[in-house]
C-alpha cells in the first residue's frame, strides 16, 4: 500500500498525540493508533513494516509466550520492538508501530514481536503479514466478545495470510486445524503423569472430528480438548510433532525438546500444564526463527512468569500470598487457575475478584460463563474457605453451591476490601484469583492482608 | 420423570448445561438422558417429561437441522400434543422456517411455528434483558448473532420490560407453542429465575418439588430483579471496541 498525505497526516498526528501522552506521564495507551486508525482506516497496511514479525495469537497464554519471547530476545542482545506495554488488537498495533517508526513512516528495527488478538484478526491480517505465527490454542473465550470456538477458528482461516508459517499446538485439534494450506509446524507434550483419558472439565470445545463432524476420540486428556485424539470415521489423528516434548521433570524443573535428530534441555520457570505448554511454544517458535537451542536454554534458566500474572508472597508468620490471574468471562483461564488453586499443596483460602465491575461499566454484564467454570475444581478438602465478593457474590455463591461446596466454607460479600478480615486463620497460603481490571484492586488487598492478623499473627494451635 | 438433553456434546454453549445441572439437583430422582448427534432422539418414541436444546454454534444447527427433519412429523405432533420442551439460545431457531445467512442464502428450518432468524456474523447482539411471565419478572442475558422475526407477536414467550425482544421492534421474546417453550435468554435462564423454574415444574408435573439451594436461588433473583428495575439500568451499552477515547474529527481526506 502507498503511503499518501492522509496517511502522513495520521502518523504525523499519532506522534504527537503519543508526545503529549508522555509527557503528562501516561503510558501504554493505545491512543495514538486509535487516532492514526480514525484519520487513516487502513493505517497499518500503509506504515512501512520491520523486515521480520513474528505474531503470537491464541485464546490463552498469548500475553505470557509473548513475554517470554521477548525476554529471550533481550538477553540475546537481538533488537527488535513489540506492544508489550499496549494493547494486542488494532490500534495497539498501530501504536506500537507508529512508536517505533521514524517521521517518514519506516520501522526503526528490522524485527518485531506482536502479541496478536485472535478476534481483532479482520482488522490486523489485511494489512499486517507475520513471518511467523505462533498459536497457542483456541478455546471459548467471552461469549459476548468471541462467540464460540469455531467462529474465531473461521476468522483465522479467512484473514491469516497464506505466507504466514504457523507454529501450532499439535495437541490441540482445533489449533492444529487452522489454514491447511499454511506451511507449519507442531509442537506437542509426549507424556505427563497427569495424563488422564477422560475429559473431567465442563467444557471441551472439540467433542468432533474438525475432518469429518464424527466422534472425537480422546486418547490423552490434559485439561479441556488439549491432548490426543483420533476419529474412527476418517482416520483423522492429532499431527505428529515437528518439537516434542518428553521426559518432563518437575521435581528439577527441566524438559526435553526432541526435534528431529536433535534434542535440548531446557528450565521450566512454571510447572503448570498450561506454562509448559506456553514454554515449549516459545522454544519452537524461536527454533523457528533461527535461534540456537543454547541461546534460549540459558535465558530460560532465569526467566519468570511476568508478576502481573502471578506473584508470591511470604508473610511474616511464613503464610504466602499468591496472585493468581483468572480472568472472568473466560471459563476455560478461570478453570485452570482453579485446578493450579487445587493442586497447590497446604491449606487454602481463596478469594475470587473476578466480578467483573469493568464489564458492567462498559457492556452487558454476563454472569453466564460461570457455568461453563469448572467451580468443581474448588470443592476440595485443602481449600478451607471459598471468599466471593462483588455486586454478583449472590449468583457466585449460588453456582458455588451447584458444585456441591459446602456451605459452611464459603463466605460472601458485598465489599472486596471486607474479605481482608473474614481470612480463615487455619489457611497457609491466600490466593486471590483476579482478573485483568483488577489488577490495582488486588494489589491492594494483598498490601492489606499482608497488614492483617492473618499474616502477622501466629498460627492457630493444633497446625 | 425422564428428561432428555438433545445434543450436549455440541448444543453447549455459554453455560446453558446449567440449566440441567440445577434440574439434576432439583429432581435427583428424574432419569436424565443425554442423546448424542449421531444417537437417536427418545422423546418421538417414547415418553418424555421435558425436553431440553441448548445454543449451539452456527455450522453445529445446520447438523441438527439435519438430523431433525426426517422427525418433523413426529416432532409437531409432540409439540401439539403437549410435550414440554425448553430449548434456549440460538436453538429455538431449528423449528422455525428458516434461517438466512448475510448473503440472503437460506437454510431451511424444520417449519413448526412461523419465525425465521437473520445472521449477521459482523455484529454480535449483547444485551440484558427484563422480561415478564405469568405475572412474574423475568431475566436474562442475549448474545447471538442472528435476530429473528414472526409474523407478529401471538407467539411471544415474555413480555419485554426492558431490553430488547425477538427483534427491536418485538415486545415479546422468544417463543411459545404450546408447550414449546423457545428463548434466547441466558444466564443460565432456570437458574436465575427461580419463578419460571417452578412454572416449568409445575408443568412437567413436579409442582410440590421445592427448588435447589431455593433460598440462595430466590436471594440472588431478588438483588439482580431490583438492579434490573432501576431506572439507572441500560439493558444495552455500545460495544466496548466502538469507544474510543476521542471523538472522531469531522476530516474527510482523499486517498
Amino acid at each position: 500500500m502507498k503511503k499518501t498525505f492522509r496517511f502522513y497526516f495520521a502518523l504525523f498526528f499519532a506522534k504527537c498525540t503519543a508526545l503529549l501522552l508522555k509527557l503528562i506521564g501516561r503510558k501504554g495507551t493505545s491512543m495514538p493508533g486509535s487516532w492514526a486508525i480514525i484519520l487513516c482506516p487502513d493505517f497499518i497496511g500503509r506504515i512501512t513494516k520491520p523486515k521480520k514479525i513474528i505474531g503470537i495469537t491464541g485464546t490463552n497464554g498469548k500475553t505470557t509466550v509473548a513475554n517470554m519471547l521477548e525476554d529471550i530476545l533481550t538477553q540475546n542482545n537481538i533488537p527488535f520492538f513489540c506492544n508489550r506495554s499496549g494493547s494486542n488488537v488494532n490500534t495497539g498495533i498501530a501504536s506500537a508501530l507508529i512508536a517505533n517508526s521514524n517521521l517518514l513512516g519506516h520501522p526503526k528495527q528490522d524485527l518485531a514481536v506482536l502479541e496478536l488478538d485472535e478476534r481483532s484478526a479482520p482488522k490486523l491480517y489485511p494489512y499486517l503479514q507475520p513471518d511467523i505465527l505462533i498459536c497457542t490454542n483456541i478455546f471459548r473465550d467471552s461469549c459476548k466478545r468471541n462467540a464460540h470456538a469455531e467462529f474465531i477458528l473461521s476468522i483465522l482461516n479467512q484473514e491469516i495470510p497464506k505466507g504466514t508459517k504457523l507454529v501450532l499446538n499439535g495437541d490441540d485439534p482445533l489449533c492444529s486445524s487452522i489454514c491447511p494450506e499454511n506451511d507449519r509446524v507442531y509442537f506437542s507434550i509426549d507424556h505427563l503423569d497427569t495424563d488422564k483419558t477422560v475429559c473431567e472439565n465442563i467444557v471441551n470445545d472439540a467433542p468432533i472430528c474438525p475432518n469429518c463432524s464424527g466422534p472425537l476420540t480422546h486418547d490423552v486428556v490434559r485439561y479441556h480438548h488439549i491432548g490426543r485424539v483420533h476419529c474412527t470415521r476418517c482416520g483423522y489423528c492429532s499431527p505428529e510433532a515437528d518439537y516434542l516434548a518428553t521426559d518432563i521433570d518437575l521435581s528439577a524443573m527441566t524438559m526435553t525438546v526432541k526435534s528431529g535428530e536433535t534434542q535440548s534441555t531446557y528450565s521450566l520457570p512454571n510447572s503448570s500444564t498450561i506454562n509448559i505448554y506456553n514454554t515449549l511454544a516459545v522454544i519452537s517458535g524461536l527454533l523457528e526463527f533461527g535461534l540456537t537451542p543454547e541461546q534460549i536454554r540459558v535465558p530460560l534458566q532465569t526467566l519468570h512468569i511476568s508478576e502481573t500474572r502471578y506473584m508470591e508472597t511470604e508473610t511474616p508468620n511464613g503464610k504466602k500470598i499468591i496472585l493468581h490471574l483468572a480472568k472472568a468471562q473466560n471459563p476455560i483461564a478461570c478453570s485452570r487457575a482453579f485446578e493450579n488453586v487445587r493442586n497447590a499443596p497446604g491449606r487454602k483460602s481463596v478469594l475470587l475478584l473476578l466480578d467483573d465491575r469493568h464489564d458492567a461499566m462498559h457492556t452487558v454484564e454476563s454472569k453466564a460463563w460461570l457455568y461453563d467454570t469448572d467451580f468443581e475444581f474448588l470443592n476440595d478438602d485443602s481449600i478451607v474457605q471459598l471468599i466471593l465478593v462483588g455486586a454478583r457474590h449472590y449468583d457466585t455463591y449460588l453456582r458455588a453451591l451447584l458444585a456441591d461446596i459446602p456451605e459452611n466454607r464459603i463466605t460472601h460479600m458485598r465489599n472486596e476490601r471486607d474479605a481482608v478480615s473474614a481470612l480463615d486463620a487455619h489457611a497457609d497460603t491466600i490466593f486471590i484469583l483476579y482478573e485483568i481490571h483488577s489488577i490495582s484492586l488486588s494489589e491492594e488487598i494483598r498490601q492489606s492482608i499482608l497488614d492483617s492478623a492473618w499474616a502477622k499473627g501466629e498460627k492457630p494451635a493444633g497446625d | 420423570m425422564k428428561i432428555e438433553i438433545l445434543f450436549p456434546e455440541v448444543c453447549n454453549l455459554f453455560g446453558d448445561l446449567g440449566n440441567i445441572r440445577y434440574l439434576e439437583k432439583v429432581l435427583p430422582q428424574a432419569e436424565f438422558c443425554s442423546t448424542p448427534l449421531c444417537g437417536d432422539v427418545r422423546f418421538v418414541r417414547e415418553k418424555v417429561d421435558l425436553v431440553y436444546l441448548g445454543a449451539m454454534t452456527e455450522q453445529t444447527q445446520e447438523r441438527v437441522i439435519q438430523k431433525l427433519m426426517p422427525l418433523r412429523d413426529d416432532i409437531s405432533k409432540e409439540i401439539d400434543g403437549g410435550t414440554v420442551f425448553l430449548f434456549t439460545g440460538n436453538a429455538l431457531e431449528i423449528f422455525g422456517d428458516y434461517i438466512e445467512n448475510e448473503d440472503g442464502s437460506r437454510i431451511d428450518g424444520l417449519g413448526l411455528y412461523r419465525l425465521h432468524a437473520k445472521r449477521d456474523r459482523q455484529n454480535r447482539h449483547n444485551s440484558a434483558f427484563l422480561g415478564e411471565f405469568d405475572g412474574n419478572a423475568v431475566m436474562g442475558i442475549k448474545t447471538q448473532f442472528s435476530i429473528s422475526y414472526t409474523p407478529d407477536d401471538s407467539t411471544g414467550l415474555f413480555k419485554v420490560v426492558k431490553g430488547v425482544g425477538l427483534n427491536r421492534d418485538a415486545s415479546t421474546e422468544g417463543i411459545r407453542v404450546h408447550n414449546f417453550f423457545g428463548t434466547y435468554l441466558l444466564g443460565p435462564l432456570l437458574v436465575q429465575n427461580p419463578p419460571f423454574m417452578r412454572y416449568l415444574l409445575r408443568l412437567i408435573g413436579a409442582e410440590n418439588t421445592p427448588l435447589a439451594f431455593e433460598k440462595e436461588a430466590d436471594e440472588a433473583y431478588a438483588v439482580r430483579l431490583e438492579e434490573y428495575r432501576d431506572e439507572a439500568f441500560v439493558a444495552e451499552k455500545a460495544p466496548e471496541s466502538n469507544k474510543l477515547p476521542i471523538p472522531k474529527l469531522p476530516i474527510r481526506f482523499k486517498h
